[in-house]
């Protein structure tokens, strides 16, 4: 088994009386990707940010490389994690540069942003501003940003939600070859098949609790996914792998599925 | 370059403006000969109330710099903020209450009190209703300016006497620069000098700040403390500007807007800009105040409110088409 980038141990994260996230324990690994899913409000974008360290777990633990996650310096967790936000909206109307540039100056060097711009294939959008970006050149320039200091931990929160088809797929590619030049890589999925096609394992949650942690053929398979999402999914195996069709809505005592 | 420009263009109009109206050529020829006694009183009376109008209009760019930063919205200023009418709160009860430190040192603590009080006191009431909105903010330094003139203007009712000027307070609170001496000039803008250096030391967090918070934390910042340090920095910035040259608006907003025109957003390139930008607009704002109506003098926060204002309205309208 590959080292554990980072371990999550019985982690949990209380709002006032509710428990957003509760006693999540798992592992990530150098070279893979994994998966988080769940139905809305299951505490998928809050286990995120507690493993990217912007918020602090009230009960459990994270370790980054088996140090207390809460102990590194903000400037070295900012270049070892790589954090992709659901919404990503500046205030301001950067150039592709200046923001690419902001991302490697938390690597403390900004040398070498045309290189990373050539690897991430956007030198041409460097001169244009925010705002004159298609949402496919903004994914593009804020992934770039994110993966230019080569974090070893990339963590990414439903980044592919305001996507098209072929931008998801560009951006898990590019979250794929992150994890195959050597990061762990942690995304949160609403498409499931996506997340089957791309995730090597796959946490599903619900209510804040991990129901299952399994590989992606597996979970697909898994009667619990029907149980927490409230359909009945049709599974179809494809030479690629499972395929999920959501074809109804679970009623009050329906039998769980086979 | 447009912004490097305006200094000289206001020093020079500064110099030209006033009772006495100059040509470009009459103010050269004067300061080219300093015997002449017109030139004499061009350099000891002209020429500083100039310098100290510009160093006025940079620190208000500055303010506005980093308040624009610290809210993310483009629409915070040290007057609409409330932290300007804070920072003249906190003079005029200097000014007016018998304090047993010397005026002197009791005009800028009062002051730089006031205004980091008022200042936490928008932000705070902002985040209640809508953390960095436009409308919310906004709202927010309404009330709390409206609130901070009613106190003023009771202080100014309840405690002046025979023995203070009523309406050397009122001219102040309209906002205006008096002529300094040279060693009060030199203060000034050393003054000045460091207020541009502490703002320049806040250029990267402000950039990470634009990012939006989760993003600036992921990228390394301590947002809540860099937010506290910023408030408080901005703060002892709009202080000196009240301190010196009363309540002066929209200097603090037309400055880092047609900053951020020419030389984009990113603080380490706007900040000097927002302040070369500031200091030219006040001086040229000055002049005009003295030249208007001569021989009386317009206050200089009602100049730079004819220009502000319908400055103000348009980034409003640019705002409320962006969403």
């Amino acid at each position: 088994m590959a080292e554990a980038v980072l371990r999550a141990e019985g982690v949990g994260y209380r709002l006032g009386a509710r428990a957003l996230v509760a006693d999540v324990a798992l592992e990530l690994h150098t070279g893979e990707v994994l998966g988080l899913i769940g139905p809305n409000g299951a505490g998928k974008s809050t286990l995120l940010r507690l493993m990217a360290g912007l918020l602090r777990p009230t009960a459990g633990a994270l370790h980054l490389h088996g140090r207390a996650l809460d102990s590194f310096p903000a400037r070295e967790r900012a270049r070892r994690i790589g954090y992709l936000p659901q919404h990503f909206a500046p205030h301001w109307d950067y150039t592709a540069r200046e923001l690419l540039r902001l991302g490697l100056e938390r690597g403390g060097d900004p040398s070498g942003l045309e290189a990373v711009a050539t690897r991430h294939d956007i030198t041409a959008l460097l001169p244009r501003r925010w705002s004159s970006l298609s949402g496919g050149e903004r994914a593009r320039v804020l992934a770039a940003s994110v993966l230019a200091t080569r974090p070893e931990l990339v963590l990414a929160d439903e980044a592919t939600a305001a996507l098209d088809v072929g931008q998801s797929l560009a951006l898990m590619r590019r979250l794929r070859a992150a994890a195959q030049a050597g990061a762990a890589v942690a995304v949160v999925v609403h498409d499931l098949n996506l997340a089957v096609a791309w995730c090597d394992r796959i946490a599903l949650l619900h209510q804040g609790r991990l129901q299952a942690l399994a590989t992606a053929p597996a979970l697909a398979e898994d009667p619990r996914l029907d149980a927490v999402f409230g359909v009945v999914f049709e599974r179809v195996r494809t030479q690629a792998g499972w395929m999920l069709n959501a074809r109804a809505r679970r009623c009050e005592g329906d039998r769980e599925p086979p | 370059m447009i912004a490097w420009l305006l200094p000289p263009l206001g020093l020079l109009a500064g110099l030209m403006l006033g009772a006495v109206t100059l040509t470009p050529a009459e103010a050269l020829a004067l300061l080219a000969d300093p015997a002449q006694p017109v030139a004499q009183l061009l350099l000891q009376w002209r020429l500083p109330r100039v310098l100290a109008a510009g160093c006025v209009g940079a620190l208000l760019a500055l303010g506005g710099t980093v308040f624009q930063g610290v809210f993310r919205n483009p629409l915070a200023e040290p007057y609409l903020l409330g932290s300007a009418g804070g920072a003249a709160v906190g003079a005029t009860v200097a000014l007016l209450v018998a304090l047993p430190l010397p005026q002197g040192l009791a005009l800028p603590v009062f002051a730089f009190c006031g205004a980091w009080a008022a200042t936490w006191l928008v932000l705070a009431l902002a985040r209640l209703a809508d953390g960095t909105s436009v409308a919310a903010l906004l709202l927010a330094g309404v009330a709390v300016a409206a609130l901070l003139g009613a106190v003023r203007s009771f202080l100014m009712l309840a405690l002046s006497d025979e023995t203070v000027s009523l309406q050397a307070v009122l001219a102040w609170s309209l906002g205006g620069v008096q002529t300094p001496s040279w060693p009060e000039l030199g203060l000034l803008a050393a003054l000045t000098a460091a207020a541009l250096l502490l703002c320049r030391g806040l250029a990267r967090g402000l950039d990470l700040l634009g990012l939006g918070e989760a993003m600036a934390e992921s990228y390394g910042l301590a947002v809540r403390r860099f937010v506290g340090l910023a408030v408080l920095a901005g703060a002892f910035v709009v202080a000196i500007s009240v301190v010196w040259g009363g309540l002066v608006g929209f200097v603090g907003l037309m400055a880092p807007h047609l900053a951020r025109w020419t030389s984009g957003p990113l603080h380490a390139r706007l900040l000097p800009r927002a302040a070369a930008i500031g200091a030219g607009l006040a001086m040229l704002c000055d002049g005009a105040a003295r030249a208007l109506l001569p021989p009386a003098e317009i206050p200089l926060g009602l100049v730079t409110a004819a220009i502000g204002a319908p400055f103000f309205l348009l980034v409003l309208a640019r705002e409320a088409r962006r969403g």
